[in-house]
């Protein structure tokens, strides 16, 4: 067991886990923060996408070591005394929801995307998505989600 | 009122905050983790399974083989066992599962388990398995517990299923063209995000099992597990939370099978069994693949007038739930069209592969793709146009079904008509580069509903005023807990916010037929209106009591009861009362569709009515590259008659992600095997349709009059991804002239497809076209 310091969610952290434990099991498993979820646990379909530093990366693929120090915002840190940040409330206006497992994802990267300062086309937001697999197919309405918050066109 | 409005999901905020708890979310005190020993072989006799150095491995806690659980399994042929019993039928079959304290420990200790054994002869293709003296996946298949539905004895044949109606011949012999041609449908994965996850517990003391499962039929599981275990339903309990997508594919024993039999070795302690995404791609039940012969004859005029349908499925190694597919699926293959004279013969057989089972459609996909690809084929053949050949043949309001059944609320021709106009249809767009073609296309389809099934309900209001709903329904992704919460409360008479949907646990749910065949809305939503109507009517009762009104005079509105335009009392005050003496309002209902009056069809026939009937059109555009063969969707139009939108939102999304579905079926999914071995067991090399993927999609909800629907509302969830397929096919045709007949529409064949196509403009033999 190794020990591990991060911030998670703006609170510093310390987790004691294997060395090989990857960032999506410490979040699920250790600190039990299950709003990050597993779609395939080898990099392939962005549902386990964390912010770190601030940009989204998938948390199967990088182990727990890997944030030793760093950043990692999930799901979890985006609602602030339950109430919903903005990219949260576009995406239940828009409605950009069905079964919700990619959800925590795809509202991670559109954070990200906005931080950015980005003014994304549809075509851009789509690209900024392109990792993220939703089988429900949410994706016209994620875009509308995107383009209400940036004041794009739907 | 909420019913009609565009009112956001009750789940979203929960989603969107990541608190909600889904199937593969569930962890218990001292769970242990389960991995399956799947078979490397196709087909081949166990000789003999060493598990000893796998039960002293660090941290395992069961091993478990099938002689260690001799129980098997199957709604319709009760052939499956939980794990291998003395023989195994596919690749990635169970053989030997591990429980120990981690995954990785249960993973580790599968290497140490030892399996002899002994290949038999494997049988893959359809048609090599109907053959004579081919190698029987179940030769003992007479023998086996089954349903009423018909197999042939010592063969492969699983399913066997004819139907006819008119004068074949005659209808033929009248028609001025016969086209006959063969279709192909894949077997597809169903790729829900959430992989196939459950956590079973056996108590020793009451030898029952619970289970925490992500499935669409909580009762049905229920059942079926009992029923394979010989125990009373009462000995199983099911728990479903959110579920991560399911598309059909969460609704039998898939990880619960393995589960249940560690959870039975493991003293009572509970057992995590999760599918890694290849186990749930490549073994965990696929769309039944179909070769599909379509005979059609039609007048000059493209009036049909006789159809025969030759269809051959592939179950797989196990039945599973296919012989509906093959039964009931098999009946839409007529289309939404009146052709007078049909026959339909499908014949399903095992082979040594994967099992398959339902898929978004049930059935309706496959047949679809066959049926509209031939509509196009005889439309092009007469030289009138796709759309009016359609509109020609389309059902109207009251046209019976083959089986006689009047049909209600079959809106086809607004349907067509709405999806042509907002693809532009008629008019032709100019390629964007010469190295590219554009066509359009159109497709319908229809699907019945699963006829006659039940649904209860328990309302109760409580003291303070909340509603709680209990009605068996897991919200699995397509909008139910909001549709059914908008009902409830509207019929009640109390706010959205009010009502809850409360999850399902069958210990103490009220029985409910599955969350599948788009019945859920017209169901429970008839479920819902009456048990509402009921505690309206006690609440204003025990209103009436308490002001001393009269109750009719009395109104329910926004959960507080109105005399005229005053309000008198809200529900918590008229409910609550002092300390330790509220009042519950509790109201019950059930709805069937058996009996109902809508189902009166020519006698012997009745089974093949449907309550409602779903219909719809989509219309698409593709641009072409004839360098490469790449399809690119510039946009799908999909107009789904709905009877009526309870959400607007959630028909859009339902219809959307059809549009996606159907799409991402028609071009990128083919599972790629070699004797029975799946080699792209990862999105990577299984693509499913991205964000990137997706053209510009315009939903359309079409309405109609249904005489027994709540509030007039139908389904949409199953029948919204069975067009896009064809309707690409058909705009593909109509951009090269060239029909492809077999699925997925990937770039290797339409480029292969060009290139014949050019061989034989230059009149060279084909394939001697490039040099190399």
């Amino acid at each position: 067991m190794i020990p591990i310091d991060f911030t998670v969610n703006g609170e510093e952290r310390r987790i004691e886990v294997e060395p090989n434990t990857t960032v999506l099991e410490a979040l699920r498993e250790v600190l039990h923060l299950t709003g990050t979820k597993e779609g395939c646990g080898v990099g392939e379909c962005g549902t386990c996408t964390v912010l770190l530093d601030g940009s989204p990366v998938v948390s199967c693929l990088l182990l727990a070591g890997d944030v030793a120090g760093r950043d990692v915002t999930t799901v979890e840190g985006l609602a602030v005394d339950g109430a919903l940040d903005e990219v949260q409330r576009a995406f239940v206006a828009a409605g950009a929801v069905q079964c919700g497992f990619c959800t925590p994802a795809m509202v991670l990267v559109v954070e990200a995307l906005l931080a950015s300062g980005a003014q994304p086309t549809r075509e851009a937001a789509a690209a900024a998505l392109g990792g993220v697999l939703c089988r429900c197919g949410s994706y016209p309405k994620v875009l509308d989600a995107v383009a209400a918050l940036t004041g794009g066109a739907t | 009122m909420t019913v009609g409005e565009r009112i956001p999901r009750v789940d979203a905020v929960e989603k969107v905050t990541g608190a909600a708890v889904y199937g593969s979310d569930v962890a218990l005190a001292g769970m242990l983790h389960g991995a399956v020993l799947r078979s490397p072989h196709p087909h081949a006799r166990i000789v003999s399974i060493d598990v000893s150095r796998a039960r002293r491995a660090p941290g395992v806690a069961a091993v478990v083989t099938g002689r260690d659980f001799p129980f098997t399994f199957g709604s319709a042929v009760k052939d499956q066992p939980f794990l291998a019993i003395d023989r195994v039928r596919y690749v990635g079959e169970p053989v030997v599962a591990v429980a120990a304290d981690t995954e990785r420990r249960a993973q580790e200790a599968l290497d140490l388990i030892d399996v002899e054994y002994e290949a038999l002869p494997a049988v893959f293709d359809l048609r090599d398995a109907l053959a004579d003296g081919a190698p029987l996946v179940h030769p003992d298949l007479h023998t086996y517990e089954r349903g009423s539905h018909q197999i042939v004895p010592h063969s492969n044949v699983n399913t066997l299923y004819h139907f006819e109606r008119g004068d074949l011949a005659a209808g033929f012999a009248a028609a001025d063209l016969v086209v006959e041609e063969e279709y192909t449908a894949q077997a597809l994965s169903h790729a829900a995000l959430e992989t196939h996850a459950s956590v079973a517990v056996w108590n020793p003391i009451r030898g029952d099992y619970t289970l925490w499962v992500s499935t669409d039929r909580p009762f049905h599981l229920r059942d079926e597990l009992a029923g394979a275990l010989g125990v009373p339903s009462t000995k199983v309990r099911l728990v479903v939370g959110y579920v991560g997508g399911s598309f059909g594919g969460k609704n039998t024993l898939v990880s619960e099978a393995v589960a249940v039999a560690l959870a039975r070795h493991a003293g009572g302690r509970p057992v995590r069994v999760g599918f890694s995404r290849e186990e749930d791609l490549t073994t965990s039940q696929l769309r039944v693949p179909a070769i599909l012969r379509l005979k059609t004859g039609a007048t000059s005029d493209g009036i049909l007038l006789a159809q025969s349908a030759d269809i051959l499925w592939g179950s797989g190694a196990y039945t599973s739930n296919t012989v509906g597919v093959a039964v009931r699926g098999a009946q839409s293959v007529v289309g939404p069209y009146r052709t007078p004279n049909v026959a339909i013969t499908s014949r399903q057989v095992y082979t040594n592969t994967p099992v398959t089972g339902s898929y978004r459609g049930y059935g309706v996909t496959q047949v679809t793709w066959a049926c509209e690809s031939q509509m196009d084929e005889i439309a092009r053949r007469l030289g009138i146009d796709p759309l009016e050949v359609r509109l020609r043949n389309a059902y109207e309001e009251g046209d019976p079904f083959l089986n006689g059944q009047i049909m209600r609320g079959v809106n086809v021709r607004e349907s067509l008509e709405r999806a042509a106009e907002q693809i532009g249809w008629g008019s032709v767009e100019r390629p964007p580069a010469p190295h590219l073609r554009r066509g359009k296309g159109i497709a319908a389809l229809i699907k019945p509903t699963a006829t006659p099934t039940s649904s209860n309900c328990v309302i109760e209001v409580q003291e303070d005023g909340e509603v709680v709903v209990s009605c068996s329904a897991p919200e699995i992704g397509s909008g139910q807990a909001t549709v059914l919460a908008q009902m409830a409360a509207d019929t009640i008479g109390v706010s959205l916010d009010r009502v809850t949907i409360v999850p399902t646990d069958t210990a103490s749910s009220p029985y409910n037929g599955p969350v599948a065949s788009s019945r859920t809305t017209f169901h429970v939503g008839n479920a819902i209106r009456l048990a509402g109507g009921e505690v309206r009517a006690e609440i204003l009762r025990v209103a009436a009591g308490k002001l001393g009104a009269d109750p009719d005079l009395l109104d329910l509105r926004d959960g507080t009861v109105y005399e005229g335009s005053q309000a008198r009392i809200s529900l918590a005050e008229l409910l609550g009362g002092p300390a330790f003496s509220g009042r519950s309002v509790i109201g019950s209902a059930r709805y069937s569709s058996a009996g109902s009056p809508l189902l009166k069809a020519e006698p012997g026939l009745e089974w093949m009515s449907s309550i409602f009937w779903m219909v719809g059109a989509h219309a698409a555009e593709v641009e072409v590259d004839l360098e490469t063969g790449v399809v690119r969707v510039v946009a799908v139009a999909a107009a789904h008659d709905v009877g009526r939108a309870i959400n607007p939102v959630t028909c859009e999304q339902q219809i959307e992600g059809g549009v996606v579905m159907g799409l991402s079926n028609a071009l990128f999914e083919q599972l790629h095997s070699d004797e029975g071995r799946i080699g792209n067991g990862s999105f990577t090399d299984y693509k499913i349709a991205t964000i990137q993927d997706t053209p510009r999609i315009v939903p359309i909800i079409v309405e109609s009059e249904h005489p027994e629907a709540p509030f007039g509302a139908k389904g949409i969830g199953e029948p919204a991804a069975a067009a896009t397929p064809p309707a690409i096919a058909n705009a593909l045709c109509d951009a090269l002239g060239i029909r492809i007949r077999d699925l997925p529409l990937a770039a290797e064949r339409v480029l292969e497809a060009l290139l014949a196509a050019r061989d034989e403009e230059n009149g060279s033999a084909p394939g001697g076209g490039e040099p190399p």
